[in-house]
């Protein structure tokens, strides 16, 4: 077997196995980073600090300690996860921390009288925040949201630390073997471009897709 | 008129730190009332309004909207905002939702009315404004100032409510577009829709005020019909108000 015949099939393998961290850890990354930011700035007293408590650790720890601690840490206090789930749970920990601070900066943006308005007709708090300043906190920070989901495409290569095979843990498998570092890595900085432009893309038809007419939005 | 009272406002003041804002403000308004409040910026008139469907907490003094006290400890806010209309002068249209939206949400989220009965209420509010069906999927931001403002008024009158409190609704408007919205004011007064309106349009008052009353320095120093509040004030404070804003606003109709 030549060495491309061995190595496309496993990366395809690898591949498979980031993607599928990453369906599951964006989303719940941006739920997270949602609700981290609104609990800041609407949750009572105890509530935004805890959520402030997360950020500060999660967006101080860095990614690797994380992860490390998830799968070690864990299983030292006898809480077993699989390499797969400590690894998605970290990045959703960590993307989670750092996009709710753009939530954050978004609510804090939203013009005061949007708040009294909904207060007048009678909204609670719940509902105010869920049908009046959300809907519009999440359009202005969604250009920071994409940018951290940019990032959790590149960082997902750091799963390879807790032992998942995906497709970094392949590359560098397979360069330890047959030594071919520019085809191997140029191979995996391809992949992740292509990854990274699609979300890019995606994203951009997402701002555009939510666009409030007559509102210039930078799209 | 003379209906039953629907608002109270009873000794009411407020201060914003050492600045006393309010400093003992009484009066009624009944079914059906239209009455005006005007005076100079900077004395109380929008905290007045903002006490009364309580997004300011008044500091002392009491408020009764029909039977119920609403300054009463343990009183569910939010069922009270429900039954008081508010008229921003910023008009405060929710951005993100067209203008048939922005008038349901209350009667959807808010009064829990089914989609199909609340798109029937909003739409009967919105013409009443004489918003008519080709801007119902329009967002604000595409709206004119005055159209923006009369959906306001829509959204606040599609709830039913008591009363509608209106903060001085044309002075965020071009001159060309107030007349619009002051032209459905008039006309909801004479429907008889009860109407608390702080505004420095004496036409207005002139028209369809019931009473006008005069503020200064955190309290009604003046109020009658308005003509006699206009035309014949007691107080020098008063007189000079109406001499300057006369000139600036007396010819428009």
């Amino acid at each position: 077997m030549t060495f491309w015949e061995e190595f496309l099939p496993a990366l395809f393998k690898g591949v498979l196995t980031t993607l599928e961290m990453l369906a599951i850890a964006a989303p719940a990354s941006v739920a997270l980073g949602i609700l981290l930011g609104t609990l800041r700035v609407y949750g009572g007293r105890i509530a935004s600090l805890i959520a402030t408590a997360v950020v500060v650790m999660f967006r101080g720890f860095p990614l690797l300690v994380t992860l490390l601690l998830l799968f070690f840490g864990l299983a030292d206090l006898r809480i077993y996860l699989t390499p797969f789930w400590a690894a998605v749970l970290g990045f959703i920990l960590c993307s989670g921390s750092y996009q709710s601070e753009y939530v954050r900066g978004a609510i804090r943006s939203i013009d005061i009288g949007q708040s009294l308005a909904a207060k007048a007709i009678g909204m609670t708090k719940l509902q105010e925040v869920m049908y009046i300043i959300l809907p519009q906190a999440i359009r202005r920070a969604l250009p920071g949201i994409s940018n951290e989901i940019i990032y959790m495409i590149k960082y997902s290569s750091l799963a390879f630390v807790v032992g998942v095979q995906e497709m970094f843990a392949v590359g560098k498998h397979f360069n330890s073997i047959y030594f071919r570092p520019i085809e191997i890595f140029l191979t995996l900085a391809a992949i992740y471009l292509v990854m990274t432009t699609a979300a890019t893309i995606f994203f951009k038809w997402l701002e555009y897709k939510l666009r409030i007419p007559g509102i210039e939005m930078g799209v | 008129m003379g209906g039953d009272v629907v608002l109270r406002v009873e000794d009411l003041h407020k201060s914003y730190g050492k600045l006393k804002v309010l400093k003992g403000v009484s009066f009624e308004v009944r079914r059906g009332e239209t009455k005006v409040i005007a005076g100079p910026s900077g004395v109380g008139k929008s905290t007045l309004l903002r006490c009364i469907n309580l997004l300011t907490k008044p500091d002392r003094g009491r408020i009764w909207l029909e039977d119920v006290e609403i300054t009463r400890p343990g009183v569910d806010i939010n069922k009270i905002r429900q039954r008081i209309g508010f008229v921003f002068q910023e008009f405060n249209l929710f951005h993100h939702l067209k203008v048939i939206d922005n008038v349901m949400i209350g009667l959807t989220k808010v009064k829990k009315l089914p989609k199909k009965k609340a798109f029937e209420r909003a739409k009967e509010a919105l013409l009443t404004v004489y918003i008519t069906e080709d801007l119902w999927y329009k967002y604000p931001a595409q709206l004119s100032g005055g159209q923006r403002q009369r959906v306001a008024i829509a959204r606040a009158l599609a709830m039913d409510p008591v009363i509608i409190l209106y903060d001085e609704p044309t002075s965020a408007l071009d001159p060309q577009l107030v007349g619009e919205v002051l032209q459905v004011m008039k006309e909801l007064a004479r429907k008889g829709v009860t109407g608390l309106v702080v505004t420095h349009e004496i036409g207005f008052a002139l028209e369809v005020a019931d009473e006008l009353m005069f503020m200064y320095d955190g309290r009604i120093i003046e109020r009658g019909p308005p003509k006699e509040i206009v035309f014949n004030p007691k107080h020098e404070v008063t007189k000079k108000f109406f001499e300057k804003v006369g000139r600036l606003y007396g010819e428009r109709k």
